[in-house]
């Protein structure tokens, strides 16, 4: 008996489980009527899978599409925060600029109408003149680097001879007199 | 791995893997590729704004092709209702591939034509059944999970789709 065309439909689709697949396979095997009839069924098969919409017709839907999801449903985080930017944008940096440009004109303006003079200009400015003396005046050498030469011998024997030190002086090579 | 439908990064992964497949069984029911796309959008924005959790991208895949499939089945009664209309929207612009020679896309774009006008003809239950067999990787398991059917009613379906094929086809 042959194998119907249902069965061979399932055969065809890799579907058909055992025992039935082996049984199909061995009648195949010596049945040309039932050969036939699966490679008619396998073009058949051919012919409708090779209508398959293709790829290159879905790509540019399949971005349109995802375009649309990115404008209507993804962007609340990021273009909230750049809404935000935005707004500040418009708002503080006119504002500012307003202001440091209101107080330069008041500055200059107060100058230019009214004018400056000695005593105006020291009821302005707090008097910060200090007496000078002993106190406040501090003597600085720009002798960046200070050793014995910078002193007399004279000076460095009244310094140690302040410190407590007694000193005797001797000169070489001279014996001095008994 | 758990599918969180309104989550950007789940909804992005599930959508490049679903929506040719998508676009493809509902250009085949429909025959319209513009009204496919508004199908598979429709399909995707529902898929979105009600934020399901689905436990694999499969489960995900087989709502949408569930939900998109309904929609197309809509679109063709109501298109049968109005056969001017059908007229017209079945002349859409094909686009097709340059590097191929003109006499070659025209015989490709003939084959496909006689083919999807066949499968025009199918009623409802057998063109479901033998646009997911032939333009989805679904097996016939997949599918009949899909239609909320049995396997051995898809396999059923799936023989006498193609045999109604075989007679149309061949009276051409």
């Amino acid at each position: 008996m042959c194998v119907d065309d249902e069965l061979l439909n399932t055969y065809l689709d890799g579907e058909l489980e055992e025992p039935w697949r082996t049984q199909v396979e061995e009648h195949l095997g010596y049945c040309n009527a039932c050969r036939g009839r699966l490679d008619q069924l396998r073009q058949l098969q051919q012919r409708i899978a090779s209508a398959v919409l293709p790829l290159e017709d879905i790509g540019q839907r399949q971005e349109r599409v995802l375009a649309f999801f990115e404008k209507s449903r993804f962007p609340m985080k990021d273009k909230k925060m750049h809404i935000f930017r935005k707004k500040v944008q418009v708002r503080l940096v006119p504002a500012l600029m307003t202001t440091a440009a209101a107080f330069v004109v008041v500055f200059i303006g107060s100058f230019v109408l009214f004018g400056t003079n000695a005593s105006q200009a020291q009821d302005i400015l707090p008097g910060i003149a200090t007496p000078m003396d002993s106190a406040n005046v501090r003597q600085v050498s720009d002798t960046k680097v200070v050793t014995l030469d910078s002193f007399s011998l004279e000076q460095i024997v009244q310094h140690l001879d302040a410190m407590g030190y007694a000193v005797k002086l001797e000169v070489k090579a001279v014996t001095p007199l008994e | 791995m758990e599918i969180q439908s309104n989550d950007e990064q789940a909804f992005k992964q599930v959508y490049e893997q679903v929506f040719p497949v998508l676009m493809r069984v509902v250009y085949h029911v429909t025959n319209n590729q513009d009204l496919a796309e508004e199908i598979c959008q429709e399909a995707f924005i529902r898929f979105f704004d009600k934020g399901m959790v689905f436990p694999s991208l499969n489960d995900a895949k087989y709502w949408l092709i569930r939900v998109a499939k309904n929609l197309a089945i809509n679109q063709v009664k109501r298109k049968s209702r109005e056969m001017v209309m059908v007229d017209k929207l079945k002349k859409y612009p094909t686009s097709h591939s340059h590097t191929k020679g003109g006499e070659q896309v025209l015989i490709e774009k003939e084959t496909r034509k006689q083919v999807q006008d066949a499968i025009d003809q199918l009623p409802e239950k057998f063109r479901l059944v033998i646009v997911m067999k032939e333009y989805t990787d679904m097996d016939y398991k997949q599918i009949a999970q899909v239609l909320h059917i049995s396997e051995s009613n898809v396999k059923v379906r799936v023989y006498r789709a193609r045999k109604m094929l075989e007679s149309l086809l061949t009276q051409e």
